[in-house]
């Protein structure tokens, strides 16, 4: 299945690079676009905002016993294998604080739709955004609040202009943090639909690639059309949550290098190159016994990656690999699976607390002339508890379509092929019980945006 | 005591003021033999209006030509931020200055307020040519035929 997938990638995209290249593209500057204002053009008080509505229908297998795992059901309520939802619905307003002083901005965002930030918490609304930046010292802009933190690019860009609807495996499942609950929580295992419990473990929001703290960044016009950016980030390393659970901080890194063609905003056409990491420490409790013992577990991310855009042809790679608290499904909130459950100094390995990950995607974007579609293409792949006995390993192939109806709104159709494994099992044994069934998925999303 | 100062003051700033209105009748009489004058007005905060009185500008000249085309922006109010140094639009002033001899006028009540405001006066763009009110000079270029036009 691998290879077909392999196959059928490397095929479409002969296919798209064999067409003539025209129109419109996008590689963007996040942290200038997310973090600053037009100096001397920004208005007080800019309000924006965001809605995209959704249906999703899974088609993936039960295991031996009828049941499911998160993987073949359709989240964030994780109860059946089609939903309507309207997954994000997001209110904001940004601007400067005072007109005459562009050296002060601001940036204010809240979630009102129902995914992984509003879900876990039954709430109704939930802040993303709340930083302040200032732009007094050459070179050096600080931003104070909360905010993307740096970081790979499929998270750290805008989500309205994203072309696909659903993240890559190594996104959703390594980058895409979800925290540890205060005390020691055990697993939900597969269940029938619809499922007895609430298969979603984890007690607060999904990071949603956010932090609270202080960021020192830039970007520098360099000759022929270049341009620099740098970003360091310290962070209470706690996601959307105001506050840290302990006093282990965070550092956020991120490098970047872009040839500018054309354009300005989120899609303007570039050719751009970055490299980041984070590097930090979590305190859980993964011990199942009766006692509240939390331990330290080490937390690193990095990746580098590459994203050309142009006359109306995108192109995108990335390389992210992880060490630590390597989530195991939201299932699993104790980050273990398999024998060693509870157990995260087992010899068995197979606890993500202490586990390696790795993945990619590559991914590419063809603009129809003269019409409003565009085509895309994308291939992740995500090797989970890398090395140990219990890895298991990823593929998706995302075939996509987007009709813009005019630049702020448009409608994406995706179509997933996903496979996964756990090499070191035997068809239907360990893991593979339940891998074996994952399968396709079919999306539709309506994205328009206002401001 | 205090007169002096006040009088030698006064003097500086009408001085300064005279050579801005004599350094603005030059760029003018460059235009002399222009057969199309529009006067630009730009007050609003919106900083869309910012990016229209350009396109503006720019649409004029390409339609008559700079050499058959006179226009001048004033600035004033919230609209005067067009004119500060650290306006993201400063390339584009500088084309329309350097190819087309748009002229960009900015309001010295404007700039009082501002530098009261701010505690500073406001870094402007060099190609702003200080004038002692917006509607002032708005007036006399009306006076002169110019058509006003507020995109």
């Amino acid at each position: 299945m691998k290879h077909s997938l392999a196959a059928r990638l490397g095929g479409l995209i002969l296919c798209a690079t064999s067409l003539s290249f025209t129109n419109i593209a996008s590689a963007a500057d996040w942290l200038t676009l997310q973090g600053t204002e037009p100096a001397g053009a920004s208005n007080p008080v800019n309000i924006w905002g965001f809605i995209q509505a959704q249906y999703q229908d899974d088609n993936s297998d039960a295991n031996a016993a009828d049941q499911y795992v998160p993987a073949k059901l359709i989240g964030p309520d994780l109860d059946s294998q089609s939903q309507f939802n309207v997954n994000r619905a997001r209110l904001g307003a940004r601007g400067v604080a005072m007109p005459l002083d562009s050296q002060i901005n601001y940036f204010l965002l809240a979630e009102f739709g129902n995914n992984g930030i509003t879900d876990p918490e039954n709430s109704s609304a939930k802040l993303t955004d709340a930083s302040i930046t200032f732009n007094h010292v050459k070179g050096a802009r600080v931003r104070v609040g909360m905010f993307k933190t740096p970081g790979s690019e499929e998270g750290l860009q805008a989500i309205h202009v994203f072309d696909y609807i659903n993240f890559t495996n190594v996104t959703n499942q390594m980058m895409l943090e979800r925290f540890p609950n205060r005390r020691y929580t055990p697993n939900v295992g597969p269940q029938t639909i619809t499922p007895e419990n609430d298969f979603n473990g984890f007690e607060e929001s999904v990071g949603a690639f956010r932090d609270v703290g202080v960021q020192v960044f830039n970007t520098f016009k360099l000759d022929n059309g270049w341009e620099a950016s740098y970003a360091a980030m310290f962070g209470n390393g706690n996601g959307l949550n105001f506050g840290d659970n302990d006093s282990n901080k965070e550092l956020y890194l991120y490098l970047a290098a872009e040839k500018v063609f054309s354009g300005k905003g989120p899609r303007r056409s570039g050719m751009k190159f970055f490299a980041w990491s984070q590097d930090g420490k979590r305190t859980a409790d993964f011990t199942n016994d009766a006692t509240h013992n939390p331990e330290e577990y080490d937390r690193e991310r990095r990746g580098a990656g590459f994203k050309y855009l142009n006359k109306g042809l995108r192109f995108t790679a990335e390389y992210l690999e992880g060490e630590g608290m390597i989530m195991q499904g939201v299932h699993n909130p104790s980050f273990g699976i398999g024998p060693c459950q509870g157990n995260p100094t087992s010899t068995a390995g197979c606890h993500g607390a202490e586990a390696e990950a790795k993945g990619y995607y590559v991914e590419g974007g063809y603009r129809i002339p003269s019409t409003n579609w565009e085509l895309d293409v994308r291939f992740d792949n995500y090797q989970r508890l890398d090395g140990d006995q219990f890895e298991a390993e990823y593929d998706k192939l995302t075939l996509g379509a987007q009709y813009f109806f005019n630049p702020r709104v448009r409608v994406a159709f995706n179509y997933e092929m996903s496979d996964a494994e756990a090499p070191n099992f035997a068809k239907g044994a360990g893991p593979n019980a339940n891998l074996d069934g994952i399968e396709d998925r079919f999306s539709v999303q309506v994205t328009a945006i206002f401001k | 005591m205090k007169k002096p100062y006040l009088s030698i003051g006064t003097v500086i700033v009408t001085a300064v003021l005279t050579l801005f209105a004599s350094m603005s009748t030059l760029a003018e009489d460059e235009k002399a033999f222009a057969e199309h004058k529009f006067v630009l007005q730009i007050s609003d905060m919106d900083a869309a209006k910012q990016t229209l009185v350009l396109n503006v500008a720019a649409n004029i000249m390409k339609h008559y030509g700079p050499d058959k085309a006179d226009v001048e922006i004033v600035a004033f109010g919230p609209g005067l931020r067009l004119l500060f140094e650290e306006n993201v639009n400063g390339n584009r002033i500088d084309g329309l200055v350097n190819n087309s001899g748009v002229r960009f006028a900015a309001c010295g009540n404007t700039i009082t307020k501002m530098t009261k405001t701010l505690g500073h006066p406001p870094a402007m763009n060099s190609h702003a040519t200080v004038v002692p009110g917006g509607i002032i000079r708005i007036k006399e270029l009306a006076d002169q035929g110019y058509l006003l036009v507020r995109p």
